[in-house]
């Protein structure tokens, strides 16, 4: 799964554009995922201008990411 | 029968959406404009550079406040250094200021009779029994979801389209039609009402660097390059840069921007590939930037996005005389925007297509064969004078440029 460090998001919703399968959107004032529908394919990863969308492969849960996420 | 609301609910309160509200409230056609955002034309994700030609079309009177600073041409410079300017009565516009812009425009609309909601997200679109568009789940701030009903529904969403999408447009952007970019505002940069656009695969690989002249010695410095940034390491540049890397290599190396401090960042990406490949479907329209109506050389969305809505706003005025907002009366906007601009969008699309596979010493080459008629020329769509020109000095890069000439596309 994706995580998305907020601090450094610039909220130019590159991500949402690219997204195949609508897992991450604009809402309010941040950007949301919907890990139930993100298919892993890196493509938010590699299209971020701000590089703040790291991709954790193997791992399904919130509960197994590494700490510092 | 359901009852309808509105004739026309239109999600997305930027160029496109406002332009069309305008022009649909003006003749009378009850429109509701709905935008996520809280506040109109917030965040600014754009270089905010507009063509004067673009308002003079729609005969608009820009207030002052809604530019910083009028421009007179732009000066293209190439990975060598060389530079050319183009300055021409067309090429006349402005940086604008798109916070206040966007309301303006808003504004407009809402004095024609438009009523516009912010931060009023559309999460799903209604559907009738057959399955066409007959309106828009929406919630404000979140909370107490509604339904809204009208016989059109318009997405002039932009970048994200989401809406369209559930309405089955394919308006996902590939990650090979998109630029991703980086910009600061910065101060003090001293210019010459000119937009600067730096080009080679070292310094912008697939894209370019700008630099925008704002008022009081101001100026947006941003960059835009191939979504998939690993291509650029082939031809010079450097892998899995991100844009900001690049940028402020590129600000580190410039004798005046080095000193200067930022007083803003932000980012987007860019679509600078082809519009989706249909605008419409019964009860539906997809206008601008959702449309991926965006020029694919220099990435400039706001006026083919206004007068897209306009185009649209005016079929949209028809089918509701009709009383007919099928897919066979709404098409004719479509029509019409692919005969122009489309067509020059299309021959800019080939020319950004042909443009990334030339490398810097061949683009250097380029710039030392032409001049500045030359850049109209190439900017209007008619190559075959300039590859004419290059292709006498240098018959090697008659393979790659061949596809501009009349007949190969």
């Amino acid at each position: 799964m994706i995580t998305i460090k907020h601090e450094g998001c610039i909220f130019c919703v590159g991500c949402s554009s690219v997204c195949p399968v609508n897992a991450l959107e604009a809402v309010g004032t941040r950007i949301k995922h919907y890990p139930e529908k993100c298919i892993d394919c890196g493509l938010c990863v590699r299209v971020c201008p701000a590089n703040v969308i790291c991709m954790h492969k193997g791992i399904k849960k919130c509960a197994d990411l590494p700490k510092d996420d | 029968m359901i009852d309808m609301d509105h004739d026309v609910i239109v999600i997305g309160g930027g160029p496109a959406g406002s332009s069309f509200a305008r022009i649909a409230a003006g003749a009378g056609l009850d429109v509701l404009v709905v935008d996520k955002r809280k506040e109109i034309g917030v965040p600014v994700r754009c270089g905010e550079g507009l063509g004067m030609g673009d308002l003079v079309k729609e005969g608009l009177d820009i207030p002052r406040e809604c530019y910083s600073t009028p421009v007179d041409g732009a000066k293209v410079i190439a990975p060598n250094g060389k530079s050319i300017v183009w300055k021409t009565e067309d090429t006349r516009g402005y940086v604008l200021e798109r916070k206040i812009f966007d309301k303006w425009l808003c504004e407009l609309a809402i004095n024609k009779g438009a009523k516009v909601k912010t931060y009023t997200r559309a999460t799903e679109v209604l559907k009738d029994e057959n399955g066409k568009p007959n309106g828009v789940k929406l919630s404000h701030g979140g909370r107490d979801p509604y339904e809204v009903h009208a016989p059109l529904v318009v997405s002039a969403e932009g970048m994200e389209s989401f809406m369209a999408r559930d309405m089955g447009f394919k308006t996902v952007h590939q990650l090979y039609d998109v630029d991703t970019c980086y910009q600061y505002e910065m101060k003090p940069y001293d210019h010459e009402n000119l937009i600067e656009l730096y080009f080679g695969n070292v310094v912008a690989p697939r894209g370019y660097v700008w630099i925008f002249p704002k008022s009081d010695r101001k100026a947006n410095v941003g960059i835009g390059i191939g979504g998939q940034l690993e291509s650029g390491e082939k031809r010079g540049g450097t892998k899995g840069a991100t844009p900001k890397e690049y940028l402020d290599r590129f600000i580190q190396n410039h004798d005046q921007l080095k000193d200067s401090s930022s007083l803003l960042d932000f980012g987007g990406v860019i679509s600078v590939g082809a519009p989706i490949n249909e605008f419409v479907k019964d009860n539906c329209m997809v206008i601008g930037t959702a449309a991926k109506q965006v020029d694919p050389i220099h990435g400039g969305g706001i006026g083919l996005a206004m007068q897209s809505g306009i185009m649209a706003a005016n079929i949209a005025i028809k089918a509701k005389e009709k009383n007919d907002y099928s897919r066979e009366v709404l098409f004719e906007y479509e029509k019409e925007w692919r005969a122009e601009p489309g067509s020059i969008v299309e021959k800019r699309l080939l020319l950004r297509k042909v443009t990334e596979k030339i490398s810097d010493d061949d683009f250097n080459h380029i710039f030392n064969c032409i001049n500045d008629t030359d850049l109209m020329h190439i900017m209007d769509g008619n190559f075959a004078g300039v590859v004419g020109k290059v292709v006498a000095t240098r018959p090697q890069m008659l393979g790659v440029l061949s596809a501009l000439l009349p007949g190969k596309s």
